[in-house]
């Protein structure tokens, strides 16, 4: 049973962040979430059901200046399908061909994989590595407020974010990579994308000559969250392997065995 | 009473309007408000693929959105796809292929291989598991379903 | 036109046995238009919903439905209370539907409402209160055997305190049980003693195996509803609709012919609707009740609380050979855990008995076992029904063996494989046998030799993937099993004026593709083609009887009912054919729509126009035939000995697998199987069973695993229960053996059952030939792996315990 007593779909920026004032607002992005936890009683829904998919400027991947924004409704086919991704991003591309199923991925969107905060959430760990900035409006008087903060402050633990309950995440900012940047996502699974992660883990960092440095570590499930370090790590390179995929081109990778905080499932 | 809203959108090429349930998921819209038994259930949290039906061009699972969130979109389902001569090839190869035991899992392979394929005009099968990972089958082990899919590239699917 | 002049035509010789025929319902299950029980609904309809147990073993000691009763909506609450006359159900007649005075496990049903929408149903179940008083909670069968357990069933006490020892002949339900035996099997042939003492090689382990679950993809449902006389109208997809008919009289205290069960098309069976259900019985009393039809669904939890499961099994299994390679006996004691009731789990013993008795030739065998009740899910059949545990200790003994004595392990298996003509200890007289052409294929065809001593040798090189393969065979039986008083099966064909078919049968379709099967015998005995025929099987009051589809029955036993009824009206038509030509009737054959001359092909007549000659003159007559076909199998004695099935079928699988030996993960790469089927039938549908059933068999072996913790479910959903899915499937390669069964329709044999059998037995020996270690336990996860790899992992041993 909800104590839903409003269905509002904005079609502003503004008209969203004028409802989420009284906080009592769940809001409804890609909804496969939503759906199915609220259907099963794990999450009820607040007085207010706010769908922010007719809001414009949620939308989108942009270059722009040396940062790609990605807009929080983007969902997780738009982003791994996306040329700017794939050109700058491979490590995101990388998460996002191990989400789930197809049909989830055609549907779940950015900011909602971002807001559940799941240690199992498996574009958060690339998200981490590459540094991503989130935005947040609000409007606590009368206009339209924004702010970022780093993606690493903004989870706080599994589950949890900084995001208070009057505010919208609008888009991710990610910095274009130097170079000399490398990065992998690693699941640990039987199948290539349907289970939800028991152990995901990413790692990232300038290589140059042979040497790897500024090395960021995420760990995402099988950790205590999706956190980033910098990483002292203990890592010896097993060389670069060849791993040809059908039908794919060559890629290469480095190879790392790293001090694992895994917890057996 | 729980809360309605009304919602126009497009189903099968036919525009129309329904008054939903604001907690209702689409899969039971259709089930349920529209009567088309087409889309099955098969676990309601998005696992089994079941109930895949196609919004605005991309295939997702009618058991993960909101009903109302149909509003001003169009929504494919098998009945719809059974009447597109685009899909006849598609539906040909499953039915050729011994791709249909007890064929409960069928309209969503079908759904879910008809948007694999405008995708992927020449999936090969790899392409094509990867492609229906989110769909589960118990009957067949697969492999018929994948050489359907796989032989109805060939057959007479036209360009999106 | 001059005589010599008329053209005459031939009709060439052609055939629909062996060809890919697509199934007959595929179009219109490929267009979303089948209407499954899920998508049927009755005017007037209500929804029933079923509370289940909040605890797993507690006294109930009250039940308040007041509040559920007075919501808008609700037409009825029914509790045990509310029908002091119900009956107990399940072979041990130990289950009450609702239940009575205590719940036994997690999905114990308490209360059922029948509402108006599932929504009112389901907030109607939230407001019905009860009380419970726990008891200690045994999830371990062997806790169970042991002195002083607290008892699952005890015998009721009176109002002094004392035991009630009611009569025997009263069911369990009522008179409780002394002891936590829920049912107990011995069987023996030879002397196993003597066996053991020729004995150069003896061996024994324990092997255990899991809870797994059958997930077809429509969940479970029925609709029910009372006509105005009272007569039961039942929406049903029950695998076995005439034993069900009975005994749903028996529970309703009905007279059976006023039960009518009509069978939607089924969203997969797998042998989970053979028994009989308490949701069926509380859908009945709702119907009832409410003098308003009852559509009760189960939600996809529910389907995994409350679905039987396969038969876990623990299992001590010691077994013996000569230095020469021959077999000399089998020792096995098993433990079943029964769960809270009792349902056809505890009956695999049957099926089980059948692969100690009788994979390979075994001159003394000892096997005895007990059910045990405990607080768990119960068990029910699944497709291969015990078989695919026995195998699984079996084929590893063979693979064992075979190194203890320094033999190749085909060689080996070649050795005891027996031959057309064997009768085995038990009594199964092997007619067609295609055992020793199975093995010799499988191996042949996935080059098994050389790949496995090429495995053996990369073991202790560097890298961590390394490469196995591991074989195992089947038995299984392959012309249904007489295990009911009758094994047959009905039917009635009639011909219309333009030669279409119409075969009524009471054999059900499973999705097995079982229609097409019996139409294209049909076709083929009539000379027509496979457009001509209609199918009707899925009314209790028009087709006649069957028992069921089990036991890989269906193609053989229906089949020759099919083809006896179309052969009496094929030979009626050649004689009105003879007759009206003036030819003998041996002279004469049906094929392509025509009446020809047999030896030349030459067209006598149009068949639809003889029909209509026959049907619109003076003495008008149809062709209507009927046909029971009861096989020529034996029931068992006492002793369980007996030629139980009208054939026998093998199969041998190969499975490959890849592992890594840094995260136990197990990868199954290809699987060859040959399977002796006597005659393929349907090419494209045999295909298919055989995919699937193998695809079944990897799910089992390597990544299915109902986990029940202290009697709880831990993972009753899809994300968490994985099932195979497309991405993870191996190549597979199958090959047909034709033994050509004298029996069997045009020589075909069952086949439902067998590919599952083999798979996870293959894959220890696969996983072991890899990496030198060998998995007892199922399933072979990356972390049983894992463990077992860095021998982490404690070989269990279970003592053989036999009830007393």
């Amino acid at each position: 049973m909800t104590e839903l007593k409003h269905y509002f779909a904005p079609t502003s920026l503004d008209q969203a962040v004028e409802c989420l004032k009284d906080g009592d607002v769940t809001i409804l992005a890609g909804g496969t979430d939503l759906t199915p936890q609220s259907q099963a009683g794990r999450i009820r829904i607040k007085r207010t059901l706010m769908n922010i998919r007719h809001i414009p400027q949620l939308s989108g991947i942009t270059l722009e200046g040396r940062e790609i924004r990605i807009g929080t409704l983007a969902t997780i086919t738009e982003i791994m399908e996306h040329p700017l991704v794939r050109q700058h991003l491979p490590v995101l591309v990388e998460a996002c061909n191990h989400f789930a199923s197809d049909q989830i991925r055609n549907a779940a969107t950015l900011g909602g994989n971002i807001c559940n905060a799941s240690p199992a959430g498996d574009t958060l760990i690339p998200l981490l590595l590459l540094d991503a900035r989130v935005e947040l409006a609000s409007m606590p008087e009368a206009k339209l407020y924004r702010h970022s903060m780093p993606l690493a402050t903004f989870f706080v633990g599994p589950g949890k974010t900084r995001r208070s309950l009057c505010e919208l995440l609008t888009c991710v900012r990610i910095p274009l990579p130097g170079e000399g940047h490398v990065a992998h996502f690693h699941k640990l699974g039987t199948r290539p994308a349907l289970d939800i992660s028991t152990i995901s883990i990413g790692i990232g960092g300038t290589l140059r000559e042979g040497v790897l440095t500024n090395v960021r570590v995420a760990f995402g499930a099988g950790g205590t969250g999706a956190r980033g370090a910098e990483a002292r790590c203990r890592h010896h390179r097993q060389g670069r392997r060849h791993r040809p995929r059908r039908g794919r081109t060559d890629r290469r990778r480095a190879r790392h065995r790293l001090v694992s905080q895994g917890n057996d499932p | 009473m729980s809360l309605k809203h009304d919602i126009e959108f497009t189903l099968n090429g036919v525009k129309r309007q329904a008054s939903v349930d604001v907690t209702m998921n689409t899969l039971a819209m259709l089930r349920d408000v529209i009567g088309l038994t087409g889309t099955k259930y098969g676990c309601g949290e998005g696992e089994c693929g079941a109930c895949t039906i196609q919004v605005d061009g991309v295939s997702l699972n009618s058991c993960l959105m909101f009903a109302v969130d149909c509003d001003g979109r169009e929504l494919t389902t098998i009945e719809g796809l059974a009447n597109d001569s685009k899909a006849d090839a598609l539906r040909e190869a499953f039915v050729e292929h011994g791709a249909v035991q007890c064929g409960f899992c069928t309209p969503g392979m079908i759904m879910q291989a008809d948007h694999l394929l405008h995708k992927h005009p020449h999936a090969d099968a790899e392409c094509v598991k990867r492609g229906i990972e989110g769909n589960l089958c118990r009957c067949t082990g697969y492999k018929k379903i994948v050489d359907a899919i796989v032989a109805a590239e060939d057959g007479q699917r036209t360009a999106p | 036109m001059s005589v010599s002049e008329k053209k005459t035509r031939i009709i060439e010789p052609d055939s629909l046995i062996g060809k890919r025929i697509p199934k007959m319902d595929a179009p219109e299950k490929a267009s979303g238009r089948t209407r499954y029980i899920h998508d049927i609904n009755l005017s007037g309809q209500l929804y029933g919903k079923i509370l289940r147990s909040g605890r797993i073993h507690a006294l109930i000691k009250s039940i308040d439905t007041s509040a559920a009763r007075a919501l808008p909506g609700v037409h009825v609450v029914i509790t045990a209370a509310d029908i002091p006359d119900q009956r107990p159900i399940g072979v041990a007649r130990d289950h009450f539907p609702l239940k009575v005075g205590r719940v036994r496990s997690q999905r114990d049903e308490i209360a059922a409402v029948a509402a108006e929408s599932e929504e009112i149903a389901e907030a109607a179940l939230k407001l019905i209160k009860v009380v419970y008083e726990d008891l200690p909670v045994i999830s371990d069968p062997e806790d169970a055997i042991k002195p002083g357990a607290a008892l699952i069933h005890p015998e009721p006490h009176g109002a002094d305190g004392t035991h009630l020892h009611l009569k025997q002949g009263t069911s369990i339900a009522h008179r409780g049980k002394a002891d936590n035996i829920a049912m107990r099997f011995d069987y023996a042939h030879g002397d196993v003693v003597k066996g053991e003492a020729e004995s150069d090689v003896v061996i024994e382990d324990t092997f255990r195996l899991h809870y797994v679950t059958h997930c077809c993809m429509g969940v479970s449902g029925m609709i029910a509803e009372f006509d105005a006389s009272g007569n039961l109208l039942m929406y049903s997809n029950t695998q076995v609709p005439f034993l069900h008919k009975r005994e749903f009289a028996e529970y309703l205290n009905m007279d059976p012919a006023r039960i009518r069960i009509i069978q939607p098309p089924i969203g997969g069976g797998f042998g989970s609707k053979l028994d009989i259900y308490p949701f069926e019985i509380i859908c009945l009393f709702l119907a009832r009740a409410a003098k308003r039809p009852v559509k009760m669904l189960f939600t996809r939890e529910e389907e995994f609380l409350a679905s039987p499961t396969r038969q876990p099994v623990l299992l001590t299994l010691r077994s013996g050979c000569k230095k020469d390679g021959t077999l000399t006996f089998r020792q096995v004691h098993t433990l079943h855990d029964n769960g809270a009731y009792t349902s056809w789990g505890a009956t695999t013993p049957f099926v089980m008995m059948q692969t100690f008795s009788s994979l390979y030739r075994v001159p003394h065998c000892d096997y005895h076992t007990a059910a045990v009740y405990t607080n768990n899910p119960y068990a029910g059949s699944f497709r291969g029904y015990g078989n695919l545990q026995a195998t699984f200790a079996i084929e590893q003994h063979m693979d064992m063996m075979a190194e203890a004595i320094g033999m190749d392990s085909l060689e080996f298996r070649l050795k005891n494989a027996q031959d057309s003509g064997e009768t085995t200890g038990q009594g199964m007289v092997f007619k067609s046998c295609g055992f020793k052409d199975c093995i010799n294929t499988a191996a042949q065809r996935s080059d098994y030799s050389r790949k496995f001593k090429e495995n053996e040798a990369n073991r202790g090189k560097p890298g961590n993937i390394k490469h196995g393969i591991g074989m195992a065979s089947m038995l299984h039986v392959g012309g249904g099993a007489k295990i009911y008083p009758s094994d047959g099966c009905g039917t009635i064909l009639k011909m219309d004026d333009f030669a279409n078919v119409t075969l009524i049968t009471g054999a059900s379709e499973i999705g097995q593709g079982s229609e097409t099967v019996l139409s294209q015998l049909v076709c083929e005995e009539l000379g027509l083609p496979i457009s001509a025929i209609t199918v009707v099987n899925n009314d209790t009051a028009i087709t006649p009887w069957d028992v069921g589809v089990h036991a890989s029955r269906t193609t053989f036993i229906a089949g020759n009912s099919a083809i006896g009824a179309a052969k009496k009206a094929k030979a009626k038509i050649l004689a009105v054919a003879a007759k009206k030509y003036d030819a003998a009737e041996a002279d004469l054959d049906l094929r392509g729509g025509f009446v020809i001359k047999a030896a030349s092909g030459e067209v006598v007549v149009e068949l639809s126009k003889l029909l209509r000659n026959l049907h619109f003159q003076d003495k008008a007559e149809l062709v209507m035939t009927t046909f029971y076909y009861e096989p020529p199998s034996v029931h068992q004695g006492k002793d369980f000995k007996g030629d139980v099935s009208a054939a026998y079928a093998w199969a041998s699988q190969v499975v490959e697998v890849e592992v890594d030996t840094d995260t136990g993960m197990v990868r199954m790469t290809k699987i060859t199987g040959a399977h002796d089927v006597g005659r393929v039938l349907n090419r494209l549908g045999i295909e298919g069973q055989i995919e699937g059933g193998m695809v079944m068999g990897q799910g089992y072996a390597l990544t299915e695993d109902l986990m029940i913790v202290d009697g709880v479910m831990r993972n009753p959903n899809f994300r968490d229960y994985k099932l195979v899915t497309a991405p993870e499937i191996p190549e597979m390669d199958i090959a047909f053996i034709e033994s050509m069964d004298g029996e069997g329709p045009q020589g075909a044999k069952g086949v439902g059952e067998a590919p599952s059998i083999c798979i996870a037995a293959a894959a220890a020996n696969a996983i072991r030939n890899a990496t030198g270690v060998r998995m007892f336990e199922l399933p072979f996860t990356p972390e049983k792996v894992y463990r077992a790899l860095h021998g982490q992992t404690p070989k269990r041993y279970w003592k053989p315990w036999k009830a007393e």
